[in-house]
């Protein structure tokens, strides 16, 4: 009697199916990647944002005016950082100052550390290149009241009445404290 | 064993004999596939693991233009304190401040409101050495009062105007709620 050969079998699986699924998740992440401003590259700090109750306004996209709170990760300073999201009005806003026209050379800056004062000047500059600048808090949770109830005075004498906070979303499970 | 053969013979003859067979064949092309598929999986973890697809939000705030004076009685007005260490302390009027939880607040809030029909005013007052979330998780609450407020007005067939000031602590103010 012949040998019965035992044959292998062949194990083939179908690859098609996967590749498809993997390449429209790649794509779709590819496509709502959204990458790290120039302004954001340039700050040193993280901003721990206060958490609140889950909201459907979101942060405008065109023609913010952000004022930053942030903590130097560095050196743990508190400062008031100021940038814009439409480029132009950004240089046109920066460009006439004296104290960032030094520093601007060089290297686009898009994010200027700010005191009250000069805070002042830049929103007031702001307004006039463009009143319909919307304006943004983004301060961390743990820095002092102080910083924001003297900002909103500054917002108030140039009649930037209408702002917002810049919050995180609280996860739905955890009640507030 | 012969019945396989035999058929396997029939197919040959079909296809037109065992000679002209290999001319027939079709090249079959095969694509290795296992390097395209690394690369994608590996750009898409990279892409997976790098977006933050939740994008902040925002609390959208008014203050008035100008600081003015502005009468209100005093049986209509809402104090709340919010004092260094976070504690939150509140008064109507005159009334002695009382320190009062988180989660009593939105309860308090809807009740005066309701009360009052839209006459109530209320004005936040935080130290400026409370540290900014604290001030923001009382918005929050206040924020969220008002979907009731509002919900338990139209009821009543009011329209729901909110009627909020947040203010600076006076030194009158941090006395007041120092002690207790």
């Amino acid at each position: 009697m012949p040998k019965l050969k035992k044959h292998r079998v062949g194990f083939v699986l179908d690859m098609t199916p996967l590749v498809d699924i993997t390449f429209l998740l790649l794509t779709f992440f590819m496509l709502t990647a959204k990458f790290k401003s120039e302004a954001e590259s340039q700050q040193r700090f993280t901003i721990v944002r206060p958490q609140a109750t889950a909201d459907t306004s979101r942060l405008p996209d065109k023609d913010l005016a952000i004022v930053k709170i942030g903590i130097d990760t560095v050196t743990g300073d508190t400062s008031y950082y100021y940038e814009m999201t439409n480029e132009a009005d950004w240089f046109q806003v920066i460009g006439g100052l004296e104290t960032y026209r030094q520093a601007s050379e060089g290297q686009r800056i898009r994010q200027v550390k700010a005191n009250l004062e000069e805070l002042n000047e830049l929103i007031r500059r702001t307004r006039i290149v463009r009143p319909t600048t919307r304006f943004a808090i983004d301060a961390d949770r743990r820095v002092r009241y102080k910083w924001v109830e003297d900002l909103m005075e500054v917002l108030r004498q140039n009649r930037a009445t209408v702002f917002n906070f810049v919050t995180d979303r609280r996860p739905p499970e955890q009640p507030p404290m | 064993m012969g019945v396989a053969d035999f058929g396997g013979e029939a197919k040959r003859e079909r296809r037109g004999g065992t000679r002209r067979r290999k001319k027939m064949r079709r090249l079959r092309y095969r694509l290795d596939m296992t390097p395209l598929v690394d690369i994608a999986f590996l750009l898409l973890t990279f892409f997976m693991l790098t977006t933050t697809l939740i994008t902040p939000q925002v609390m959208e705030m008014t203050i008035p233009p100008e600081r003015t004076q502005v009468e209100v009685r005093e049986s209509e007005l809402l104090t709340l304190r919010i004092r260094a260490d976070g504690k939150v302390f509140y008064n109507l009027g005159n009334e002695a401040p009382q320190p009062i939880a988180l989660k009593d607040l939105e309860p308090l809030a809807v009740r005066e409101n309701v009360r009052l029909k839209n006459r109530l005013i209320t004005v936040l007052k935080a130290s400026p050495n409370v540290p900014y979330g604290v001030v923001i998780t009382v918005l929050d609450v206040l924020n969220r009062a008002e979907v009731q407020i509002a919900e338990q007005l139209s009821r009543e067939g009011l329209r729901r105007e909110r009627r909020f000031a947040i203010a600076p602590m006076t030194e009158q103010d941090e006395q007041e709620i120092a002690q207790l």
